[in-house]
């Protein structure tokens, strides 16, 4: 800036922020019906829960059986909370523990897609240069797109609280509730900011961001079932610690606020320290030559995977093993409590362990379909970048192609839900001293393989014949994971709870394995993808 | 197309170049009309085909990644092999690091990557699409030495391109399409016919001749420039306006052929002439 440069907007806007309104108009105009949905659809979720909690809880004697159940059941504390308010049961305090969680979750994955789109992956495209290069302060694309995040939290807190106030829930607890929401989610989309910075790649700023979400869900459960000190490092303990309906402690939402503008504060010290384009973890030179394996499809598929599939492997083992440490628990629970014995008397014989690790097997599984879906869209991901066309104008064809990265989609999704399998099997395992345990649970994580190539099959019959709809396999998964989650408390119908395939896999180890379900499920997966390719042989190719 | 030509492949921006191209390589499929490519279905045969040919397209995507090095041995084992003495010269002539990763590589560099896996493979054809978009003017005749080598060796090249510079240097013939259709096909000296030779003459009774020189037949945009007379000839007229202005008694006289730019600015703006403005 010359002397003679006009004073007026730098003497309210840091020159740093200089454009932050135009970019704000520019992330909503280009996610208008993105992030609608995502605000819309946790809304709606929230409104159905709140309204199901509040039929299926009518009586006093009904809210004290649920706080009952939910006692110190570590399966039970470590999906749905501590249980805040349960000394003294109101339906409140049910509201909060069947969504609370959950929809912290939802803000928190919302924030993280949100910022890295905008920030880091939009750098990696390099359209970051063209918008640099016009009068755009520094820091003015993560404070638009955090600008944004915000906006978007708080449409789902005030959205969530106003549709409880509307249902009949006590309105402060409905404000504490639906603050709690938008705060955690605000927390993460600070620290998405600052992966942003750290990762040089757009699926890296995504990866650690999902990551430290994990981290922060799996610390929390650690922290409530075992030592509650530890909840206090996670968000999720800090928004659940809000206790909506349960004589709320408004100080655990500013120090969530506190900790969102404190890590935005560091992202923007981290980004003065390095060039645009770059990450804080630099490149090194690589091999001058291409080895045998890495340049055929098939091994350049599992180059271009590998890094995803070793994070999701480790990853989900790791949250595997949690869960399986808590196994034995659940034992204990049974015998200090006979109310719980009635509960699961109903499971057919089955012991209460075994129940919970076919839960908790299953819930994985829906955390290894993330990773599925990811894999079976790199397809569609490289044609539109344009590393399509490079290897379909060889001597590739496209079956070969296109077969090759659906090949390490159906082995990877088999090596992360193994994983699975192991870690809760070793972890359980080592609590009670049995070595066979990995084996059982390996072979039960096995069962559920089908159930979640179904919808690998289903990205790749989207891929073949609606390419530019493959977008709507997240879809599919959010109805997989709704029916999962709160198939219960939503009552649905059975028509209804079979649409997903993980319906139909029986609950092993808890009940027998049965042959034809997984079969059916196989073939039926086999068939989609066989009809997404053919689509894909007979279809133009989308241009970079 | 004939075998063992250099083919420039000329039209303005959204012409329809890289279409035609997306066509040739069966990537897209044509909504009415058919390609014959090598005497094959660019789509039914592609991977045939693609044994024989290297295509590099003009902005080239290169998984952030892989390095340079192994792109390169990437595309060309999927073409069916690469020669690895002639991989390392080409690398060596461009002046390429094969050790960085291709995210570090500014546009002119990804450009080379392409460029080496592509003429390593010793193909049949080459289908260039501004394939030196980003080169410095080093490495561009560095290009036009390597496409020039290739021919030598029997390769056919199609080579689009608005460097027109580029394309007089090395194409033998070249086609102009404008909104998808060619409008002009043939050698360069065939398109030249096509086109006026400029002329500059001084004559022993200065610029008073300029309106007798605008009457004859096939002279156009007749100028005065001080005691110069500048105008634009028809090519079959050039003799007889020659003869013409001898019998006017020539004191210094430059003529010079039209140059490609003249031919191409020609033929996109017949849609002016079209609508009749006057071009000169």
């Amino acid at each position: 800036m010359t002397a003679t440069a006009p004073a007026s907007p730098s003497a309210i806007v840091p020159s740093t922020l200089t454009g932050t309104g135009h970019l704000v108009r520019l992330v909503l105009r280009r996610d208008r019906i993105r992030l609608t949905l995502w605000v819309a659809g946790l809304v709606a979720l929230l409104a159905v829960s709140a309204s199901q909690v509040l039929a299926l809880y009518d009586t006093p004697a009904k809210i004290a059986g649920y706080a009952a159940t939910m006692d110190d059941n570590p399966a039970l504390v470590m999906f749905a909370g501590p249980g805040y308010g349960f000394d003294t049961p109101t339906i409140g305090a049910i509201l909060v523990n069947e969504t609370s969680l959950w929809m912290a979750l939802g803000c928190a994955l919302m924030s993280v897609f949100l910022i890295t789109r905008h920030t880091r992956a939009e750098e990696e495209s390099e359209r970051a240069d063209l918008l640099r290069s016009a009068a755009i302060g520094r820091h003015a694309t993560t404070t638009a797109v955090l600008l944004v995040a915000v906006a978007a939290n708080a449409a789902v807190a005030a959205g969530s609280a106003l549709l409880c106030i509307v249902v009949g829930y006590d309105p402060v607890g409905s404000l504490a509730l639906g603050a709690s929401f938008g705060a955690v989610g605000l927390v993460f989309a600070a620290v998405t900011a600052v992966t942003a910075q750290v990762a040089s790649t757009g699926r890296g700023a995504l990866g650690l961001g999902a990551a430290t979400v994990g981290l922060g869900f799996v610390v929390r459960g650690i922290g409530d079932i075992s030592t509650p000190v530890l909840s206090w490092l996670s968000p999720f303990g800090w928004g659940i610690g809000v206790r909506a309906f349960a004589g709320e402690r408004w100080w655990t939402l500013g120090g969530l606020v506190a900790l969102a503008v404190a890590v935005t504060v560091g992202s923007f010290a981290l980004s003065v320290r390095r060039d645009l384009g770059r990450g804080l973890l630099t490149e090194r030179a690589g091999p001058a030559r291409g080895s045998a394996w890495s340049t055929t499809p098939l091994g350049l598929a599992f180059r271009l995977q590998r890094g995803a599939l070793a994070g999701w492997t480790v990853g989900v083992f790791l949250l595997a093993l949690v869960y399986g440490t808590v196994g034995d628990q659940v034992e204990q629970l049974l015998e200090d409590n006979p109310e719980l014995a009635d509960y699961f008397a109903a499971l057919e014989g089955a012991t209460v362990t075994d129940v919970y690790l076919a839960t908790t097997l299953r819930m994985m599984a829906m955390v290894v379909c993330g990773f599925a879906l990811s894999s079976a869209l790199r397809n569609r991901s490289e044609e539109t970048a344009g590393y399509a066309e490079s290897m379909l104008a060889t001597a590739t064809s496209r079956w070969w192609w296109a077969g090759s990265h659906l090949v390490v989609s159906a082995a990877g999704t088999a090596v992360v839900l193994a994983a699975a399998g192991l870690g809760e099997g070793l972890g359980y395992g080592l609590v009670i001293g049995d070595a066979s345990q990995p084996w059982r649970l390996l072979g039960a994580s096995m069962a559920l393989l089908p159930a979640v190539l179904v919808l690998v099959g289903v990205a790749t019959a989207l891929f073949g014949w609606w390419p530019r709809g493959t977008v709507a396999v997240w879809g599919a998964l959010a109805v997989v994971v709704v029916i999962g989650v709160f198939g219960d408390v939503l009552q649905l119908s059975d028509p209804v709870r079979n649409l997903s395939p993980l319906t139909h896999v029986p609950a092993v180890p808890a009940r027998p394995y049965q042959a034809l379900p997984l079969v059916v499920l196989a073939v039926v997966s086999i068939l989609l993808a066989a009809v997404g390719l053919a689509g894909f042989r007979r279809r133009d190719l989308a241009g970079a | 197309m004939r075998t063992g030509e250099v083919h420039g492949f000329l039209g303005p921006n959204g012409a329809g170049k890289t279409v035609t191209m997306r066509i040739l390589l069966g990537l897209l499929r044509p909504d009415t009309g058919r390609a014959t490519l090598l005497g094959g279905d660019p789509w039914a045969d592609a991977v045939a085909l693609h044994r024989r040919l290297a295509y590099v397209p003009g902005d080239t995507n290169l998984w952030p990644n892989l390095t340079g090095g192994e792109i390169i041995d990437l595309l060309g084992r999927l073409r069916g092999g690469l020669d690895p003495a002639r991989r390392d010269e080409l690398i060596d002539r461009f002046d390429l690091d094969p050790r960085k990763k291709a995210r570090a590589y500014s546009k002119g560099n990804r450009q080379k990557v392409a460029l080496v896996a592509a003429l390593a493979a010793r193909p049949e054809l080459l289908i260039l699409d501004e394939p030196t978009a980003g080169l410095d003017p080093l490495m561009e005749a560095v290009f036009q030495d390597c496409v020039l080598d290739a021919v030598a060796e029997g390769c056919t090249v199609l080579l689009s391109s608005h460097i027109l510079a580029e394309v007089e240097k090395v194409c033998d013939r070249v086609t102009i399409i404008r909104k998808g259709r060619a409008v002009r096909s043939g050698s360069l000296d065939e398109l030249r016919v096509l086109a006026r030779t400029t002329i500059s003459v001084e004559l022993a009774d200065g610029a008073g001749a300029a309106d007798l020189v605008a009457r004859w037949p096939g002279v156009h945009a007749v100028r005065v420039d001080g005691v110069r007379l500048g105008f634009e000839v028809d090519q079959p007229d050039l003799g007889a306006v020659v003869e013409r202005l001898a019998a006017l008694g020539i004191r210094a006289l430059e003529s010079h052929p039209p140059t490609l730019e003249e031919l191409f600015l020609r033929q996109y703006d017949a849609e002016l002439t079209e609508a009749g403005v006057n071009h000169p």
